[in-house]
């Protein structure tokens, strides 16, 4: 048999090209049967939640933070419930992140709140002695990016046909509304907090950029798996 | 020299092993090199020959053979009927992990000693709770509630003094109440000597007059004659300074003056853990 593909260079290609798919067949083929879907009440994000995923990414806080909780009894102690693939149904891209120099940010909405994250972004160490993650004093001045946000959602929406504007979730509507509810939800955000500029700027009608962040971090959890307002 | 110790039998199967190891080599590089000079091989040659060397007819060797067949049907039944593609669950391995660790804890602490309740409690706070409270629990500055006085006679002139909210009774919002300093103290007193199953005082000569105070400037109105919070419309302070207390906060978190906690439901501290984490707070000594 080998003798004879030797002498035949076609044959021996898709020989090859056979014998060396075997292991990414083997890799590949279970990931089918099992597909990803959202879990059951699992919500997309809101409009200005996905301005502050924008923020997270811009900002590049996957290079130092996961979101990925693995299903081991040192991990779940720390970060909380293990992750499921079904969480990351409206996330593209995900962000995983693949170092830990920070902790695992999936259950962070969990544990954390509004105004740890303040005194958090603004001065890091003010409340965890010994962090070495930079101050993001830059995100107290700049605005968040409305439009961007509410294509991004709308895309989603229409291209990728994730549930917005059902019954009980989270409701996207015309570029108006989006933006009294993307004012409204920031309201809560900024009455929690505590930097007296962010609550200035609101009263003018701006939304800051840690805003949308804090309410992007308040989602990752386990809360996002039930209903918007409970 | 430490390294060579052999009456450590490490070293010595390791010596051994070596000795034997290069024995070996020895005797087959020294077998195959004069096989190559004597050895003459017969057989069948294929009649293909690259640069004069030629490649002989030879079999598979039959016993080779045989477990190589062996292996491939072992294989097969492995990847498909023994342990299949798609039966192996993570999430199962982790209910193993977690059943595993649950006995050995359940083993591990049977008769816990108060210093022990401390010394877990402790490791539990620094992961968990440190993060808001400080790592010496005295809340940084007003960012959080100062755990070195909560559950004590200084939490309750705290309460006193400023007032409560955020812990979600129906009755609400604790005001703060206008009482002179020593009438604080008492009432504290009696709160932790008398209403509180934690049953000591600091100061035990003002638990009368508390009671009395407790009786006449309104703390009944609410939290009622007995301290029990009348039913769950106020908090319930026979619990105060004990780990119910807690458990109550760790279960539905507490939105107050100074931020949000969030419920630490998610967490699934078991009993152990709460009482745990409830005496390392009981045993901080008051820092302001």
């Amino acid at each position: 048999m080998f003798g004879w593909l030797e002498r035949n260079p076609f044959f021996f290609s898709l020989a090859f090209v056979f014998v060396f798919s075997i292991a990414g067949l083997v890799e590949i083929l279970p990931g089918f049967a099992k597909t990803a879907r959202p879990l059951e009440g699992l919500r997309p994000y809101s409009v200005l939640e996905t301005a502050g995923r924008q923020v997270y990414i811009e900002e590049g806080c996957y290079n130092c933070h996961s979101q990925l909780v693995r299903p081991f009894k040192a991990e779940t102690d720390r970060y909380g419930p293990y992750s499921l693939s079904g969480e990351y149904a409206y996330d593209r891209p995900f962000l995983w992140g693949s170092k830990r120099t920070g902790p695992d940010l999936h259950r962070v909405g969990d544990n954390r709140s509004t105004d740890w994250h303040d005194y958090h972004m603004w001065d890091p160490t003010s409340v965890v002695p010994g962090s070495i993650m930079p101050a993001y004093k830059h995100l107290y001045k700049n605005n968040a990016d409305f439009e961007t946000a509410y294509a991004e959602a709308y895309t989603q929406k229409v291209v990728f046909a994730v549930p917005y504007d059902i019954e009980g979730g989270v409701k996207l509507g015309d570029i108006q509304m989006a933006k009294e509810l993307f004012y409204q939800e920031a309201e809560k955000i900024v009455a929690d907090m505590k930097n007296e500029q962010v609550k200035e700027a609101f009263q003018k009608g701006e939304i800051k950029k840690i805003v949308a962040l804090i309410a992007y971090l308040n989602s990752l959890g386990q809360s996002r798996m039930a209903p918007k307002g409970e | 020299m430490q390294w060579f110790n052999l009456s450590d039998p490490i070293n010595l199967i390791s010596a051994i092993g070596a000795v034997v190891i290069l024995g070996l080599t020895a005797f087959v590089s020294n077998f195959y090199i004069n096989k190559m000079k004597t050895s003459n091989p017969k057989g069948e040659l294929s009649g293909e020959e690259w640069d004069g060397i030629g490649k002989f007819k030879n079999n598979v060797p039959f016993g080779w053979g045989i477990c190589f067949m062996f292996v491939m049907i072992w294989g097969f039944w492995y990847i498909f009927v023994g342990y299949p593609l798609n039966s192996f669950s993570q999430i199962g391995q982790y209910n193993q992990e977690v059943a595993a660790y649950n006995e050995k804890y359940q083993k591990k602490w049977e008769n816990l000693s108060q210093n022990d309740l401390v010394a877990m409690g402790e490791s539990m706070f620094l992961v968990q709770c440190s993060q808001c409270h400080g790592v010496t629990a005295d809340g940084m500055q007003g960012k959080a509630q100062n755990l070195t006085h909560w559950g004590k006679e200084e939490g309750i002139l705290h309460t006193i003094k400023y007032g409560s909210k955020g812990l979600g009774f129906p009755l609400g919002e604790m005001p703060p109440v206008e009482l002179s300093e020593a009438d604080a103290k008492a009432v504290a007193a009696y709160v932790m000597g008398e209403i509180s199953e934690v049953k000591n005082t600091k100061y035990p000569a003002d638990v009368a007059k508390g009671k009395e105070v407790f009786n006449t400037a309104g703390c009944t109105a609410c939290h009622g004659e007995d301290g029990k919070g009348m039913d769950g419309s106020a908090p319930d302070l026979s619990t105060y300074g004990t780990s119910k207390f807690l458990s109550y906060v760790l279960e539905n978190g507490k939105h107050g003056e100074i931020g949000r906690m969030p419920s630490f439901k998610f967490a699934q501290f078991n009993e152990v853990q709460i009482k745990a984490l409830s005496a390392y707070i009981e045993s901080l000594e008051d820092l302001n």
